[in-house]
């Protein structure tokens, strides 16, 4: 080993919204340790909206006051380039979205270390015992997700998906009601989840292999340099691919979503639909375009495969679902297939600026849709929770027509139904796609939209149009916090579907300069 | 000669992923997962020798600390759904379906 | 069997006549005493007491918390040893040590907060 070592420089200013989230985490933890128990809820909630707010508007000030970076920050570790900071603060603001649902106590379970059905669980119950701990791990989660969508090699991003994951895993079994459902998510999703990034390793380690680094950048360079080392090469791509896309929830790696949805506290459900899936959007954007762009040959035809069957697969098994949580589940593994159309639509610099505007674009109005829809389902309860079955759904409309009507909006902008935000979302991606040469994965993807609006209108129909049942389930009084989340939802579903220049011109500019290398 | 190494480290890893989709006990799965990134450790440090950098290395003892966190995590859940079930067999788990 | 592998040959030659001395030792021992069992015989042997219950014992894993906290901390500690190599070298210097006490820091929080939940009380 030489002795001339150079310390490494870190872009503090950068990384400040970064670190501004891991830090409230660490506070967070340090409130859990020391504030008595009634107090620590009211520290947490500002705690945690600062952070996450605070984190926004760094953002900001990072894009207007500084500009966007041109050069990977932390020794190339982390790139907070334009998608970037737009996936930023699209988790960001999904995050402080969906912890606006998290605060309402009644979502999480009083003791997670009492048996459910036991003595201990009714004491807890009782004394008004509440894990404050979910704010904490919200926050590291939420780091997680920014890291995972802008690191730039791809030990930080193993990391980083780590970082992200283990607290997610926590937080799905953290249900109050139906708490075997709840733990049961939690054991599937966290086996699948360790399986899924075993492969991603073990991608990552012949990827190693091949190029002898694990930088992205540097990864690129090699394919050009390399030669005779193609076996490492594909199996490597193909595992991390396999990591990658079941964070997706793409076809065949979907199995989990259903389950995991169904399962865990809806807030968390909704974090996850959103967050996550933007998060992990933004790292297998960087790792197939930027370190594996120019290998599109060998890795197109079987993305072509998985996005069609993500599609296809999504659509169709949606409509045998009987439970509302599942089948916005498969909804969304069916908007990951849309998604992936825009990822496989690469083509010069122009075309890959469209289809990443596209997608960032497509991510926004996806994700906050998504927490407006799974706010309405907090809201809708039977005598043992959520009413989660389709059946109990029936003739809402006539019983609270404004939360029924902003649902059926929300499964409208699902579908993408001109004037509403999905259309424009769908639309950027789909034409990018055909502009890209991938005009049969648009067919594929427009006929199976088409699958798709069958189901949710059918919700729709459920709702509006039959005979509400005799004992139909109660719409809770909505805290503040949940009205707010649906207001908001809704407001956005409506703008960007009537007014979505601006945020389209956002995207455009993001993208424009594409992912630094 | 570090063909041995790679091959002695893709054997552990199918060994891994198989027992994954084989096993019923989710501690034996839970294992077999670990086994994966142990094989994935053992291709890293491999490959560093080949490579003669220190990259794969310094990965491995990531690779390490991640595993203990999940190690960690993960009986944590498993002990969980055990008290309630008095099962750690991933077939009892059946309530998700359809 | 020549070459790098083949000096090993001695090396495997003298385990097999070691597991064949014993084995066979015990194999004639076998043959030639004589067996007659009775209940007394079958008894797990604990010490001349009497055996209590069954010979598998499940105990209970009460520090099983503790153990999920060793094993996190035990294995950061990996981070400690391409440090120290380092440390000392010229370059480094009093930021690294900061660094590496900083990242500690972070650690103990982790038992901090463990200890303030009185996992690491005797219940």
């Amino acid at each position: 080993m030489n002795n001339t070592f150079q310390a490494p420089t870190i872009e503090y200013g950068q990384l400040a919204p970064l670190l501004l989230v891991f830090g409230a985490a660490v506070v967070g933890v340090l409130i859990e340790a020391f504030a008595p128990r009634y107090l620590r809820k009211s520290f947490q909630v500002p705690l945690t909206f600062v952070s996450l707010l605070g984190a926004f508007a760094l953002i900001l000030v990072q894009v207007f006051v500084s500009g966007v970076p041109t050069a990977p920050a932390a020794m190339g570790a982390v790139a907070v380039d334009g998608p970037s900071l737009f996936i930023w603060g699209v988790i960001l603001i999904l995050a402080a979205v969906s912890v606006l649902l998290i605060t309402d106590d009644d979502h999480f379970v009083p003791q997670a270390a009492a048996v459910p059905g036991s003595a201990e669980e009714d004491d807890a119950l009782a004394e008004g015992a509440a894990h404050t701990e979910v704010y904490p791990l919200v926050l590291f989660a939420v780091g997680g997700m920014l890291l995972f969508a802008a690191s730039n090699d791809l030990l930080m991003m193993f990391v980083a998906l780590e970082v992200m994951s283990l607290p997610l895993y926590l937080l799905c079994g953290l249900a109050r009601r139906r708490r075997l459902l709840s733990q049961e998510a939690s054991v599937k999703y966290f086996l699948l989840g360790a399986f899924s990034s075993g492969f991603f390793l073990y991608g990552m380690a012949l990827i190693y292999g091949f190029a002898g680094t694990v930088d992205l950048a540097g990864i690129s360079r090699a394919l050009g340099t390399v030669s005779g080392q193609d076996p490492l090469l594909l199996i490597g791509t193909a595992l991390l691919g396999v990591g990658l896309l079941f964070k997706i929830g793409a076809a065949p790696f979907q199995a989990w979503k259903p389950d995991v949805y169904q399962g865990a506290p809806t807030p968390i459900t909704a974090l996850m639909a959103s967050g996550t899936l933007v998060a992990a959007f933004g790292a297998l954007l960087r790792v197939f375009w930027v370190a594996l762009g120019n290998l599109d040959w060998d890795w197109r035809p079987v993305m072509w495969g998985v996005a069609i069957l993500t599609m296809v697969l999504g659509a169709i098994l949606a409509i045998t679902q009987t439970d509302i949580k599942r089948m916005l589940a498969y909804s969304s593994i069916a908007h990951a297939g849309f998604l992936l159309v825009g990822v496989i639509a690469t083509g010069d610099a122009r075309q890959n600026a469209d289809a990443l505007s596209g997608i960032l674009f497509y991510l926004l109005v996806y994700g906050i849709t998504t927490v407006g829809a799974f706010a309405v389902v907090t809201v809708v309860r039977d005598a043992g929770g959520e009413a989660g079955h389709l059946s109990r759904w029936a003739g809402l409309g006539k019983r609270a027509p404004a939360l029924a009507g902003v649902f059926a909006f929300f499964l409208l902008a699902f579908a993408g139904i001109p004037l509403t935000s999905g259309f424009f979302g769908k639309y950027a991606v789909f034409a990018a796609a055909a502009t890209g040469g991938a005009l049969p994965l648009v067919i594929v993807g427009v006929v199976s939209s088409a699958v798709a609006a069958f189901f949710y209108v059918r919700v729709i129909v459920l709702m509006f149009f039959s005979e509400p049942a005799a004992d139909g389930p109660t719409i809770a009084v909505p805290s503040m916090g949940t009205a707010a989340v649906v207001t908001v939802a809704a407001a956005a579903t409506v703008v960007l579907g009537v007014f979505p220049e601006p945020v389209l011109r956002l995207a455009d500019q993001a993208a424009s300069t594409l992912f630094i290398r | 000669m570090t063909t041995h190494y790679l091959v002695l480290s893709a054997l552990l890893f199918s060994i891994g992923a198989v027992g994954v989709l084989v096993r019923r006990n989710a501690i034996v799965v839970f294992m077999c997962v670990e086994l994966m990134l142990n094989a994935c450790n053992l291709a890293f440090v491999t490959f560093a020798r080949q490579h003669g950098n220190l990259d794969g290395q310094i990965i491995a003892f990531f690779v390490m600390v991640v595993a203990a966190a999940e190690v960690v995590v993960g009986l944590a859940i498993i002990v969980t759904i055990f008290r309630t079930r008095r099962s750690a067999s991933v077939d009892d788990a059946n309530l998700l379906k359809y | 069997m020549g070459g790098y592998f083949g000096s090993y040959a001695l090396v495997v030659a003298l385990f097999a006549i070691g597991v064949a001395v014993v084995a066979g030792a015990l194999f004639l021992n076998r043959m030639l005493r004589p067996t007659r069992l009775t209940p007394d015989k079958l008894l797990t042997y604990e010490c001349g007491v009497d055996p209590v219950g069954e010979g598998w014992a499940q105990s209970q894993v009460r520090y099983y918390v503790f153990t999920y906290l060793y094993v996190v901390f035990a294995v950061d500690a990996v981070f400690l040893f391409p440090w120290a190599t380092v440390y000392a070298a010229p370059g480094f210097g009093m930021t690294t040590l900061v660094e590496m006490f900083l990242f500690l820091g972070f650690i103990a929080l982790g038992i901090v907060y463990a200890w303030r939940k009185r996992v690491l009380a005797w219940t």
